[in-house]
């Protein structure tokens, strides 16, 4: 998405108006909103603690502090929507988020913290206290996600109106100054009525695509989806994000046993699953022509699902290929994604022999994540792959041929393109010598 | 005959002749005999011909793409840089670009040669035709880093060269090479090692316990790595401090491009890499994403690369800036790819599931 088109300059002005005014009815009003979310956040949070906690309701509680931390900033003259609205602040957050990430991969996360070290050290109180050990799911970590998340909202929206009549209706009719004040420009002096059909020829012969106003001014254009595809991009995030507080909030998680041959409840559905037959394939590793020992290459369960003693589904699962489970319609699955999934975990022995551990996945939010997912890997490549190229062709107000041309992206193999198109246009009309 | 012994000879000669053929362009760099760059290309070609043998007898001995270790993927990594090299200098006037791009690819066959292990079977967690796409995928943008890296450094260099300030000409060299001297002495110290398996009796976790003498491999290899680093530092960028250098190297504005480029044909890639690995995830374990070390690490690295091409496409960020982004980047990439394998424990780390 760039910035330098003229056209730019009003969005900036919109952004440095202030969001609310600074009168004292005003000022009350915020301050009574940011109280009553300060309350709300205060009796969510305890209650939450207080129960059970067997909803998660962290995304919740994130979303709650940023609102209440944004209203403080607002009813002290901060302007928000100039902030949200700011690049720099999208570059700051991801490096934040990325200092955290490596304070994750250093720091021992969940599970792992018990076996480390680190309970004996004397820092361990007060890094556990502000949540260092379970980053990722501790509440001012999603609410930093939030905040990229609403900066990156706020700058779809502000750019979305522009990129949009960028790629279906561009500005064709432009004066003079503009095309010469591109970061590619050429003149051809005294050539103008009898250049530009020449011109069009030529750059349409380069494969560009022209668009010719009344007046006889054309633009010609490559990859006029970049911009959108870059907007696609950026959307996806906010998809996935969507989906991942879905699936955070009302999926879950849950660990079966079922020994060889016996079945086992699932649980939050009314179905039980069979384990008919646990098998563990092994191959010999080799040393030479040795053999010196054996490695599991398949685990794998035949596992049969049952509701009321009437069978539903049966398959032999393995590692890469889980049991998946729906009771709508495939449509009505993939809007809602009501479909329950039994994966190959782990297994162990008991004395009655094998025990599969079965993982039971429900993730509500998967359709979203992954629209989201292809939308990321699509709008990315187009938006990179195929940069928006635009060459403006106009006679200008003293005869002269004027050519400017933009790209979004790799300039100097675009200036490259152009250069080649300007010499072959001199060439063509007989003034070599200007090259 | 041994299928593995003969892959195994095979890989020697091919890390020794991209050894001999890197020294050759190194050569060519310096004196520009055509003889020197035939001889040289005809080299790597060979060399090329027998890695190609050794990944197809890998194939075969262990049924599956050789992407499974990292042995395996090191060697893969090598194989497409010769490649693609030799290619570009088919078409592409980039001979000078060898006496950097066949070192560095002796110097990963190399360490491939390192972590050389015999043909296994594929874990179960791994076989998914989600590995050859994830993989391969991974890879390229790795490349592309690497170019952009490359590009940059250069470009860096190619600054004080014409600024005529040869003390941080020297200073570039000194350091990227000592640390990649001291980085690879670590390692090499570390495999020297041969520490005792203890099993906790609580966990049942079996750790590494190290000797004092196995703290004096590491050490003396790092610190061995550092002083062959540091010399070969000295001694090539006292050899680039000449006015006649900045002539062999492009002009600033092809090395900042060549590295915009590579970083911006590689980010998609990164992209497509990671999501193909995380819908991998989600049909093994039902989790898209769980925060592993290499997960994370690939993130970092996707933020950072993302980080560049915002300051870059929409702040206006160019030239030097931009270079030391994209050196950093590598560093970023190579954490990824190695560091997180070798020092971090998670769903990547390679070692056989238990």
């Amino acid at each position: 998405m760039s910035s330098e088109e003229p056209e730019a300059i009003t969005d900036t002005a919109i952004a440095n108006k202030d969001f609310y005014g600074k009168s004292a009815s005003d000022f009350l009003i915020l301050l009574i909103i940011t109280v009553t979310m300060l309350v709300l956040d205060a009796v969510l949070s305890f209650a939450y603690y207080r129960s059970n906690q067997t909803t998660d309701l962290r995304w919740l509680l994130a979303f709650l502090d940023l609102t209440v931390i944004l209203c403080f900033y607002s009813a002290f003259g901060g302007r928000v929507k100039h902030m949200l609205l700011s690049m720099k602040l999208a570059v700051t957050l991801l490096f934040v988020t990325l200092i955290l990430s490596v304070i994750g991969t250093i720091l021992p996360q969940g599970e792992l913290v018990a076996t480390s070290g680190w309970p004996r050290n004397p820092l361990y109180g007060l890094y556990s206290s502000i949540g260092l050990f379970d980053m990722y799911r501790s509440r001012w970590f999603l609410a930093i996600l939030y905040l990229l998340g609403f900066n990156l909202g706020f700058c779809i929206i502000d750019r979305f109106p522009t990129t949009l009549r960028r790629a279906l209706r561009p500005r064709i009719d432009v004066k003079d100054i503009f095309v010469r004040k591109c970061p590619t420009a050429a003149t051809i002096e005294g050539e103008g009525e009898r250049g530009l059909p020449v011109a069009k020829e030529i750059i349409s012969g380069h494969r560009y695509h022209l668009r010719t106003s009344d007046s006889g001014a054309a633009l010609a254009q490559k990859g006029r989806w970049s911009g959108l595809a870059s907007i696609c991009f950026h959307l996806s995030f906010l998809l996935i994000g969507v989906g991942a507080i879905i699936t955070g909030t009302l999926g879950y998680k849950e660990k079966i046993d079922v020994p060889d041959g016996k079945s086992a409840p699932v649980p939050h559905t009314d179905l039980r699953v069979t384990n008919h037959e646990f098998t563990i394939e092994t191959a010999p590793v080799m040393e030479g022509d040795r053999i010196v020992g054996y490695r599991p290459s398949v685990y794998s369960s035949d596992l049969e699902l049952t509701q009321d003693d009437q069978s539903l589904e049966r398959k032999t699962i393995t590692v890469n290929d889980p049991l998946r489970y729906s009771s709508s319609n495939w449509l009505l699955t993939l809007i809602i994604s009501n479909k329950v999934s039994l994966h190959q975990s782990s297994y162990y022995q008991s004395n009655t022999g094998y025990v599969t551990v079965l993982e039971e996945r429900y993730q509500p939010g998967k359709s979203l994540i992954y629209i989201g997912f292809f939308m990321t890997m699509g709008g990315i490549s187009f938006s990179i792959y195929c940069p928006h190229r635009r060459i403006w062709i106009k006679v200008g107000e003293s005869g002269e041929l004027l050519l400017g041309g933009r790209s979004n992206r790799s300039k100097v193999t675009f200036q490259k393109d152009f250069e080649r198109i300007v010499a072959e246009l001199r060439l063509t009309l007989g003034k070599q010598e200007a090259t | 005959m041994d299928l593995v012994k003969v892959e195994e000879i095979l890989f020697i000669a091919t890390v020794i002749s991209y050894l001999v053929s890197g020294a050759i362009y190194i050569w060519f760099l310096i004196t520009r005999s055509q003889q020197a760059l035939k001889l040289g290309t005809m080299l790597l070609f060979l060399g090329l011909l027998a890695h190609t043998a050794a990944l197809i007898l890998r194939w075969v001995s262990s049924g599956h793409a050789p992407m499974a270790n990292l042995y395996e993927s090191l060697s893969l990594f090598g194989w497409g840089i010769v490649l693609f090299f030799l290619i570009a200098q088919r078409f592409y006037p980039v001979q000078a670009a060898g006496a950097i791009v066949v070192p560095t690819a002796f110097l990963i066959t190399s360490i491939a040669f390192i972590f050389y292990t015999g043909p296994e079977p594929l874990v179960p967690a791994l076989q998914s035709y989600w590995l050859w796409i994830h993989v391969t995928i991974a890879m390229l943008s790795y490349g592309l880093f690497a170019l952009a890296f490359g590009a940059g450094f250069f470009y860096i260099v190619q600054e004080y060269l014409l600024k005529k300030n040869y003390r941080n000409v020297l200073y570039s060299f000194v350091l990227l090479l000592g640390t990649l001297g001291f980085v690879l002495g670590l390692w090499a110290g570390s495999w020297l090692t041969d520490p005792a398996k203890v099993m906790d009796p609580l966990t049942q976790e079996v750790s590494n316990q190290y000797a004092a003498s196995d703290y004096l491999k590491i050490i003396g290899g790092s610190i061995v790595g550092l002083v062959i680093g540091l010399g070969l530092g000295f001694a090539a960028g006292k050899g680039a401090s000449k006015a006649g250098f900045a002539k062999r190297l492009p002009s600033l504005d092809v090395l900042d491009e060549v590295s915009y480029r590579g970083i911006a044909f590689g980010f998609p890639l990164l992209t497509i890499g990671i999501i193909t690995g995380a819908i991998w995830a989600d049909q093994a374990w039902g989790t898209w994403w769980s925060w592993d070390p290499k997960e994370t690490w690939s993130l970092i690295t996707w933020l950072f690369y993302g980080g560049y091409l915002h300051t870059r496409l929409t702040m206006g960020w160019r030239g030097r800036h931009s270079a030391i982004i994209a050196v950093i980047g590598l560093i970023m990439v190579l954490i990824t790819y190695l560091g997180v394998n070798l020092f971090l424990s998670g769903l990547h780390s390679y070692t056989p599931a238990g």
